[in-house]
């Protein structure tokens, strides 16, 4: 239910245990989680790129959930981390929009002011010892077509910039990224860079899976993929050469 | 005033349907120094009459910064309008903090018209006897709103609000629809001119008597006083037509009343 | 007008002698000096419109809504007091956000309604408050029952569901006439003409201030979406409208 205050919202009581000395102890760690999530500026906006997996500690548990969505008009989340605490943001920022919705003055919440609400959001339950446990990208495209892509972390940590990438990502993915990305990629390229990274990070991840969604916003619209396999490659040299036996630590 | 035994508590109608508390509110706006906005395509223009309780005394303030797109105009109870604007001020900073971006200037009215409201339907409070002009260039442009007690609010091109305010709105509605295209040294022209119609029968409008605040597109809440507005007095009293005072006699209008912390 | 009632009218915790609340009737009144809101139930859809008087030229056109979105399927359009009006818009609006956060599915409108109305009702229980002086007109559809519903809720706190409705000043004309049509067997489309007919009608040129028409709906063409009707079309209905009343006082003439 959306307060009309200004701060927002304060909904969700969190887990929390009481220890016999009378400590309270919050959310310490997730335990239903997605991995990582990439996101680009490219020549006509934004796009993102995840896979479908939400893991139960290192069991692939739930193989076909959605954790690229659309806030509104212009907006784009992705999340990586608790994938009940994303649910639950995903209904704090719905309630927002119906807000806005509902306001029907012309005017709607940008991504960029999303990007900062989130950010008062976990910054403010991290303060209270008692975080949201994800990892978001936020992006979109404004109608005159001004692109925004930023991160937002569990402690309320705020990043812009024109690749971004959490979790697993930020190791395996934003290295290619970096080498590969400029600012007026075409569509297909950016697509196809994004299919690159997810490959790499589910041959390397053990938490990805190769089942991706891609959403793109711009300035028409934002629009998410239905979900689809990427192709891998397991006769590669490097995977079908077991390095153990050989005088390493055994890893590919 | 027809005083009746329906009109001392905001919680009773009158039989026809009324709430008396609520009209001796908007009453106190009428008492109050003329204050008025107009609007541009790109700006959004207030002025206000000042003025003192007496000799020896500052003009009680008429014009309120709220953030650097937003100000308001006020007519009637001084102390009730600080206590809306500061409600206002922090309204503006905390949306500032949690969005990174300045309030949609409607849906801080919205909020501001319902504070109103709240007031009219409880025993423990009595209404804010305070008229407000906000003035806002935001995400969707230039506005202006009129806020009232009764927790109505409206959204105009021009209006005028307080004591002989309406020979102003005589002015703004012969003119508004020129308003759209001007550029901001006509608007302020419009403004004064406007406003110069307010002043009581006797004096003339002079640049010490008034306030004015612009805000705009890629232009800051602004206020001006005194000489800053010389430039544009002598301009208009070489264009001359505007508006001229009402008869004293002016229905509604009443003789001010300056010694009950109304400006 | 009902007898002023030494002194048994000044609370609305006082009944009078014969069984009245004045305080409450009192509040009608203000609904009753409104502008016209009318609602209609048709056979896909509900539509809602309003006559919004224009108390000044200087107002910004579309400025001050009068029908007002609820959730995704459900709108209401208010008469009376338009600030007493908002406070019961934004209890429905507290309403359904409150109910999909525990149950995850879309409020009936019939809960709605009767929620309204029990908010409505509890402001004419104390000294200390006064009753609302609007009435509300809830437009909705029941996404279980797929059913689309139509709602008045009443200063007094009671609750009716319509076929077709009018408060405000020219409910008394806009009943009659709406009786006369089978708005059951129309589109919303269709009444839509019908409805800014009557408006127009009703309205009197010369004695009332001029008006703006507002419509929304809740239909099968907007996918049981709540929605402003676009302004094409309430454009295109009031032509309609008005051609058609000066065919009709052509016909007069020639009589």
């Amino acid at each position: 239910m959306l307060c009309h205050s200004a701060a927002g919202p304060a909904r969700g009581a969190g887990h929390a245990t009481a220890a016999m000395d009378g400590t309270r102890q919050h959310t310490s760690q997730p335990i239903v989680t997605g991995t990582s999530v990439l996101g680009i500026k490219y020549k006509d906006g934004v796009m993102l790129a995840a896979d479908t997996l939400a893991s139960y500690g290192s069991l692939a548990r739930y193989k076909n959930v959605e954790r690229l969505k659309p806030v509104g008009e212009c907006t784009l989340i992705g999340a990586s981390g608790e994938y009940s605490d994303f649910q639950h943001i995903m209904e704090t920022l719905e309630d927002y929009h119906q807000y806005d919705v509902n306001m029907d003055d012309g005017f709607e919440r940008s991504p960029a002011e999303i990007y900062n609400l989130l950010r008062t959001i976990m910054y403010n339950r991290r303060n209270k010892f008692n975080p949201l446990w994800n990892y978001l990208l936020i992006a979109g495209c404004k109608k005159d077509g001004t692109a925004f892509l930023g991160s937002v972390d569990h402690i309320g940590t705020c990043y812009e910039d024109n690749i971004l990438a959490t979790g697993f990502g930020g190791h395996l993915a934003l290295p290619i990224l970096r080498k590969k990305w400029r600012p007026d990629l075409e569509e297909g390229e950016a697509r196809a860079l994004l299919e690159d990274c997810m490959r790499v990070l589910f041959y390397r991840d053990c938490r990805a899976l190769n089942r991706i969604q891609i959403a793109k916003a711009t300035a028409e619209g934002t629009v998410v993929s239905d979900a689809y396999k990427v192709d891998t490659e397991w006769s590669l040299a490097s995977f079908s050469q077991p390095k153990a036996g050989q005088d390493t630590d055994g890893s590919w | 005033m027809f005083r009746n035994q329906y009109d001392t508590d905001v919680t009773v109608w009158s039989p026809q349907g009324r709430l008396h508390q609520v009209e001796y509110a908007m009453e106190a706006v009428k008492q109050g120094g003329a204050s008025l906005g107009l609007r541009s395509g790109s700006h959004v223009v207030l002025a206000a009459l000042k003025r003192a309780p007496n000799e020896m005394s500052a003009p009680q303030k008429k014009i309120f910064k709220l953030d650097s797109n937003m100000g308001v105009a006020i007519a009637g109870l001084t102390a009730d309008a600080r206590s809306l604007a500061k409600y206002m001020r922090t309204e503006c900073l905390n949306h500032k903090y949690v969005y990174g971006t300045t309030m949609q200037a409607s849906r801080l009215v919205l909020d501001l018209a319902d504070m109103h409201q709240r007031t009219t339907q409880s025993y423990v409070r009595r209404p804010y006897g305070v008229g407000m002009l906000v003035a806002a260039h935001d995400q969707t442009g230039p506005h202006l709103f009129q806020t009232c007690p009764s927790g109505n609010y409206f959204e105009y091109v021009a209006m005028a609000i307080g004591a002989r305010s309406q020979s102003a709105k005589t002015y703004l509605e012969k003119h508004f629809e020129d308003f759209e295209n001007c550029d901001l040294d006509e608007l302020v022209k419009h403004a004064l001119k406007a406003l110069s119609g307010c002043v009581t029968g006797d004096k003339e409008l002079d640049a010490n008597g008034l306030t004015l605040a612009i805000v705009g597109k890629d232009k800051v809440f602004e206020s001006l006083e005194g000489e800053q507005l010389q430039p544009y007095m002598d301009a208009i009293e070489l264009e001359g037509n505007a508006a001229q005072p009402m008869d004293e006699g002016d229905g509604e209008e009443k003789a001010p009343a300056p010694d009950a912390g109304m400006a | 007008m009902s007898s002023t009632g030494a002194g048994y009218d000044l609370s609305a915790t006082t009944f009078s002698p014969d069984g009245k609340i004045f305080q409450v009737e009192y509040a009608t009144k203000a609904v009753e000096n409104s502008g016209t809101a009318m609602g209609v139930r048709c056979k896909d859809g509900v539509l809602l419109a309003v006559e919004k008087l224009l108390i000044s030229k200087m107002l910004v056109a579309g400025s001050n809504r009068r029908v007002h979105g609820v959730s995704k399927h459900v709108g209401m359009a208010v008469a009376g007091l338009s600030a007493d009006a908002r406070q019961i818009v934004y209890r429905g609006r507290d309403e359904v956000a409150g109910y999909i956060e525990n149950y995850g599915s879309q409020m009936p409108p019939s809960m709605l309604a009767d929620r309204l109305a029990q908010y409505v009702h509890y402001f004419t229980l104390h000294g200390s408050l006064r009753p609302f002086g609007a009435s509300v007109l809830v437009a909705g559809y029941d996404v279980e029952l797929k059913k689309h519903e139509l709602y008045v809720v009443e200063p007094s706190g009671v609750m009716y569901r319509y076929f077709g409705a009018a408060v405000g000043k020219g409910r008394q004309a806009a009943k009659t006439e709406m009786e006369k049509l089978k708005f059951d067997d129309m589109t919303c489309k269709e009444a839509m003409k019908q409805v800014c007919k009557i408006l127009h009608v009703l309205h009197d040129e010369a004695k009332d201030k001029p008006f703006e028409l507002e419509m929304s709906w809740v239909c099968e063409e907007s996918g049981w979406k709540y929605q402003a009707v676009p302004q094409a079309q309430v454009k295109e209905a009031e032509e309609w409208a008005k051609e058609s009343i000066e065919s009709d006082e052509m016909d007069d003439d020639e009589d």
